[in-house]
């Protein structure tokens, strides 16, 4: 009897509830956050996995099978997803794009081919790594939510008008405690950070991929070398998932200091929501810079 | 009949097309360097194009096309329309030429495989290129907590109808008593066969993030064949560019023949089993490693075992690979074992890629 009383109550909880999938863990914090105790959300890749390329697992389909919204990040970021939504067949979920709203950096011009690397069409797709581009994230995923839950919707355009507050008074907060990152220079492993750059005033001299996507060669990583004894470099910050080798052989032979930045909420320790993903990067970079702040 | 449904569910899509947009294409060719211990020889398998896109917001198309390297004419591998949307009960509904839902490498193209040619048991049941049928197949999520398909097809043309020159399995059978004639043996490689029926049930389950575990069971029927199989896959994979994978699968194929000699009448039966056992290990971006076991057992013949270590580079993700595979390979007319290695080359033009992490 008491299974049942469980089971009944469950089934209670999660009836109402609007059902959603994103694609990664950075959505899945913003709809949490909109959505409240209204949705439920599911992310497709984990924080710490390279959200260019999941392996679709028959287990994700049926995710998204009784989903009635999907979040995509676009920008041909999560090609992979399309794959999964179709493998569902479900024929009633909202499919929306996060991206519409973003203004976008890198957007390649003229022709585009395999010859330069894992290039997006549409430019560079990391575009959540800039505080304000979640602000634009959420005001997307409030108006799905709205539209599809209209009874609910006061509480995620609240809740959207809280987020917005609270990611104003952190980059307020931000910009005076970090101050003293601006201008420096950093080498990346993979160009996923020119939005975080760009808001937080770092300049990117280089990267230790040759091209997008290409595991970086024993020349690119001398050059590298080179570069940082030019310019006096003093980190090279690289996303969770890649392997610490290259960037370890290039500190044994330079005085550059290596990182590893939150590129997803979930990705590294202490990065366990959207606010606290910068919060946790704008700490590691001032650690490593040497640099004082409160 | 089945023709014509076909036929027309290919007019209804086309009729209900609503994009002018191109589809995608890709092309996937290799050079292979084979027996480089006792006849060494260079040759390239040819090319395969892919054209791939959405047919309408309910349905998109796949087609393959191979050309070998020979006079011989562009071959159909495949042709499918996939209907994923607006049927009732979350039915899918594939149509045309293609490989249909039966064990678990079946539907694998060859250059998917990280150990270049099929597992030899498994060709001489499947057919060199593995079982391609015209047909139609349905499938549906059974309502199961974790993911269950249940497949069902009626084809054309049964098992072994899809091989290119098959000069391997017809010295295969020579030589043998009565019961081993060539056209006894070949598995219905005649491409007339009705009523070819085949369905499998397939399941998966996430143990958590970093293990998987699928589980397959087939049936396949025709009217001279029957056959059953059985597969399994798990999983290790604690990040993109590392991962275990142990793969397995037998297949018990029952063959009716009929006497056609005044000495012995009526019907007579030949069994094969085929099977392979593979670990792979994937240690980095760049690299993987594994070990094969190929097996196979015909009525009236010995058993044959062997076993292969293979071995993959891919120096830029997957548009490039390099493999290499060393393994235990019978003379066909010796029936003596030697040790073969051969060398692959493998490269792509597109979104259809010769490897998977």
């Amino acid at each position: 009897m008491r299974k049942l009383i469980i089971i009944c109550s469950l089934f209670a909880c999660l009836y109402g509830k609007v059902r959603v999938v994103s694609s990664t863990s950075d959505i899945a914090n913003i709809v949490k956050i909109i959505g409240g105790e209204n949705v439920t959300v599911t992310s497709i890749a984990r924080g710490n996995q390279d959200p260019h390329y999941v392996e679709i697992l028959p287990s994700y389909m049926v995710k998204v099978r009784k989903a009635d919204i999907y979040f995509m990040v676009g920008m041909e970021l999560d090609l992979w997803a399309q794959q999964i939504i179709d493998g569902s067949r479900n024929q009633k979920v909202m499919v929306v794009d996060c991206s519409v709203e973003i203004n976008k950096m890198e957007v390649p011009t003229g022709q585009i081919d395999a010859s330069m690397g894992d290039i997006h069409r549409f430019g560079n797709p990391h575009y959540w790594l800039d505080p304000e581009n979640g602000k634009l994230i959420a005001s997307v995923i409030t108006e799905k939510l709205s539209n599809y839950d209209p009874k609910n919707s006061d509480a995620y355009k609240a809740n959207l008008s809280q987020f917005e507050k609270d990611l104003d008074s952190a980059m307020s907060k931000w910009n005076k405690r970090f101050s003293m990152l601006k201008d420096k220079k950093i080498i990346f492993y993979h160009n996923s950070w020119p939005y975080f750059s760009k808001r937080f005033g770092l300049i990117t001299v280089g990267f230790l991929e040759p091209k997008p996507g290409i595991t970086p060669s024993p020349s690119q990583l001398n050059q590298v070398i080179n570069q940082i004894k030019e310019n006096d470099i003093e980190v090279i910050a690289s996303e969770s998932y890649f392997s610490d080798r290259a960037p370890k052989f290039i500190e044994s032979k330079t005085n550059v200091r290596t990182v590893k930045l939150a590129q997803s909420v979930g990705a590294i320790e202490g990065a366990d929501s959207y606010i606290n993903l910068f919060e946790t990067n704008l700490d590691i970079l001032a650690k490593a810079y040497g640099v004082s702040y409160d | 009949m089945l023709k014509k449904l076909i036929g027309g569910l290919f007019i209804v899509s086309i009729s209900f097309g609503q994009t002018t947009a191109n589809p995608q294409f890709s092309v996937v060719g290799d050079l292979i360097m084979d027996d480089l211990q006792k006849n060494p020889n260079l040759y390239s398998s040819g090319i395969e194009i892919a054209v791939q896109g959405y047919v309408n917001p309910f349905a998109r198309a796949d087609v393959y096309l191979h050309k070998h390297n020979d006079e011989s004419a562009m071959e159909l591998e495949e042709a499918v329309m996939t209907i994923e949307r607006g049927l009732p009960f979350g039915l899918g509904l594939r149509v045309g030429k293609f490989r249909p839902d039966l064990g678990k490498i079946n539907k694998d193209h060859a250059h998917l495989f990280p150990f270049i040619e099929a597992p030899s048991g498994m060709a001489n049941i499947l057919g060199e290129e593995f079982w391609a049928g015209t047909g139609l197949e349905a499938s549906i999520f059974l309502p199961l907590p974790w993911y269950s398909n249940f497949s069902i097809g009626s084809f054309d043309s049964g098992l072994g109808g899809h091989n290119h020159g098959s000069e391997k399995e017809d010295v295969h059978y020579e030589d043998k008593d009565e019961h081993k004639e060539k056209d006894e043996h070949d598995h219905g490689k005649n491409e007339k066969q009705e009523q070819v029926f085949s369905a499998r049930w397939g399941n998966f389950f996430e143990l958590n993030n970093i293990n998987h575990i699928e589980i397959g069971t087939s049936y396949y029927r025709d009217p001279e064949n029957n056959l059953m199989g059985a597969d399994f896959k798990y999983k290790w994979r604690p990040n993109k560019y590392r991962s275990i994978t142990i793969q397995g699968e037998i297949v018990l194929l029952n063959i009716k023949k009929e006497h056609h000699d005044e000495v012995h009448k009526g019907e007579y039966k030949i069994k094969s089993d085929a099977g392979y056992l593979m670990i792979n290990y994937q240690f980095n971006k760049s690299f993987n490693f594994g070990i094969i076991g190929d097996y196979y057992k015909e009525t009236y013949k010995e058993t044959e075992i062997n076993p292969s270590i293979f071995f993959g580079f891919s120096p830029v993700e997957e548009s490039t690979v390099f493999r290499l595979k060393v393994g235990q390979v019978e003379d066909h007319e010796s029936h003596k074992k030697h040790l073969k290695t051969t060398a692959q080359i493998i490269w792509s033009l597109g979104p259809h890629k010769p490897h998977r992490y």
